[in-house]
């Protein structure tokens, strides 16, 4: 493990984006937008009675917990490992001495950081206008820590194997599209999953996007009880080691078949 | 006898591409049932290259080179043969391999353009492992040689192509690399700045004993540096030895130009036994002669015609290589 260079390569990457902070707040803002519709939306329509017992209070609670935590776990990397494999900057990564997934987790890690001082004072000035209710106990807090990290490493490591579909074909970047669709259909974007109607509901359960944002959230709200912590967590990691899986096999084959065919 | 830095044996590549007839119908149809053609980027190619050479890789465009480089540096793996460099097997990529080597590419930056290029090296240096006295000593180093102090705090996408082109090698050479593909080195470049690179490149070479490679279209470039040139065309080796030995090889004739008093006797030049006339302005003629002719056509010239000036030069060798590549003269190549 080459640490010192991973370390570096944060540095690195927060020196080059803070070069050009603006761009990245206006990302952030961008993706700040669809969940504060949600919020108005939803806001909007809880205003006369609770829609299955949710209040106006809860939503506001739901939508701004939804855009920390849609922030804290979105892998914008996903997006960039498809140019680098198309215009051949995959051949620089591959050339240094240094594991080539540290090159995304540094730019993981240092947007995370970028994307926070701009989303984090956005989302306390709402909550100060709101005053959403929240009060987890500590053990929420902490099962709502764990799933947070689970959900970026899942959601980050499934971007991940997407994209590197683009070492066979050009245009991988629409199932990152997908992704993104579906996401915003099952990971409680939309509407929180509690909420969605019966097949749908089922299908947020069993696909892997509930645990990408839904699902740390549902705990931090305290909308479940042990035994629904303990079966998420399970089909969280049951759906992470999956994904990790299918990322080694994807990453193998794929440098070897870039490596036969030449960048 | 250590041995060699580089050592190929027998090293082949082939490319399989997917292929089709124009068309729409064509197009659709490849959705199901793809034909493929294997093309043969390299043939059967063999050298070794000792520590401390330069070498220049030359070649037409598609000739192999690349493919070949790229094998060499590990990104590409070999259809056959067989490949060490540093004692290593390039495509296993190895840290410790990737440690020794450099590869420089005219047309891909590995800078970062946003940070100034002295943030940028210091990166470079973490993942290269450099000990930070190691690196301001060789940084020193550096900027001294390629003059830079003055670019060092501006962003790298401020800084023109020539600049860039020296924080590249910096950023190439900062961990002492023993082994450095160079490809294109001096894309782009102003003659001035072409001298001042190869330069460079020179004096690393000597002070450190690494080998080097050198794929470059500027003549200038690979005459000034490299003792060695290899030749690939069509993938396979067309030649390994000197530069000066190739353009005989390849083209033993002289250029002998001839200035003359009297335009008129110009009919009686014996334009025969491989003599041929290349070039004629005003009273000055140039004329093709085979190298063993030479002494007796210049002395048979001066006595029967009234000269007022002779030369005789090497062909330049950017014709020669140009008959080269467009003829593909030579034994062995169709």
């Amino acid at each position: 493990m080459n640490l010192r260079g991973g370390w570096a390569l944060i540095k690195g990457t927060w020196m080059s984006w803070l070069q050009q902070r603006s761009f990245f707040f206006l990302l952030a803002f961008g993706w700040m937008i669809p969940p504060l519709i949600m919020l108005f939306i939803w806001y909007t329509a809880a205003s006369t009675q609770a829609i299955d017992g949710l209040t106006q209070n809860d939503f506001v609670t739901y939508y701004l917990l939804f855009i920390l935590v849609n922030q804290l776990t979105y892998s914008q990397t996903n997006w960039t490992v498809g140019d680098a494999i198309r215009n051949g900057d995959m051949n620089l990564i591959l050339l240094r001495p240094i594991p080539p997934l540290f090159y995304t987790v540094a730019s993981e890690v240092a947007g995370k950081v970028v994307y926070m001082t701009f989303v984090i004072p956005v989302v306390v000035v709402l909550a100060l206008i709101f005053h959403p209710a929240l009060h987890p106990s500590l053990y929420q807090i902490l099962a709502f820590l764990l799933a947070l990290m689970f959900a970026w490493l899942l959601r980050f490591f499934w971007g991940y194997w997407l994209a590197l579909l683009a070492f066979w074909a050009t245009q991988a970047n629409a199932l990152l599209g997908i992704q993104d669709a579906l996401i915003f259909l099952l990971a409680g974007q939309v509407a929180p999953v509690a909420l969605l109607p019966g097949p749908l509901g089922v299908l947020a359960q069993l696909l892997p996007f509930r645990y990408m944002i839904s699902f740390p959230i549902e705990i931090l709200l305290g909308h479940l009880n042990t035994s629904q912590i303990l079966t998420g967590f399970a089909g969280q990691i049951g759906w992470l080691c999956t994904t990790l899986i299918i990322f080694t096999g994807i990453w193998r084959n794929g440098v070897r078949h870039y490596t036969a065919v030449g960048g | 006898m250590p041995e060699p830095k580089i050592t190929v044996r027998n090293l082949s590549k082939t490319y399989r591409v997917p292929e089709r007839e124009e068309g729409l119908m064509a197009s659709i149809g490849s959705l199901w049932r793809r034909k493929y053609r294997d093309v043969e980027a390299v043939k059967n190619i063999s050298f070794s290259i000792e520590a401390g050479e330069m070498v220049g890789f030359l070649g037409p465009n598609g000739a192999g080179k690349t493919t070949t480089l790229k094998m060499l540096a590990g990104l590409l793996y070999p259809t056959a043969g067989e490949v060490r460099v540093a004692g290593f097997v390039p495509w296993q990529r190895k840290p410790d391999y990737l440690r020794r080597i450099s590869m420089v590419l005219g047309n891909k930056s590995q800078m970062l353009w946003d940070i100034p290029p002295r943030d940028s090296f210091r990166i470079t240096a973490e993942i290269y492992r450099v000990p930070r006295i190691e690196l301001n000593k060789t940084l020193d180093e550096l900027f001294d040689l390629l003059d830079m102090q003055a670019i060092l705090a501006k962003p790298v996408r401020n800084l023109s192509l020539g600049e860039r082109m020296k924080c590249e090698l910096v950023a190439a050479l900062l961990y002492r690399p023993q082994v450095l593909f160079l490809d294109e080195p001096t894309l782009g470049l102003d003659i001035s700045m072409q001298r001042r690179l190869r330069q460079f490149i020179a004096e690393y070479n000597q002070r450190t004993g690494a080998a080097v490679i050198l794929t470059s279209h500027y003549m200038a470039d690979v005459e000034a540096l490299c003792p060695r040139v290899i030749m690939i065309h069509h993938g396979q080796l067309l030649y390994d030895g000197t530069l000066h030995l190739l353009a005989n090889q390849f083209a033993p004739y002289k250029l002998l130009r001839v200035t003359i008093n009297d335009d008129s006797q110009i009919d009686t030049l014996p334009l025969s036994g491989g003599v041929a006339l290349v070039a004629h302005e005003e009273s000055s003629w140039t004329l093709h002669v085979p190298q063993a002719e030479v002494p007796a056509f210049a002395a048979h010239i001066l006595n029967t015609l009234p000269v007022l000036d002779i030369a005789i030069e090497d062909p330049a060798i950017e014709t020669v290589i140009d008959t080269i590549y467009s003829e593909g003269i030579v034994g062995g190549v169709q």
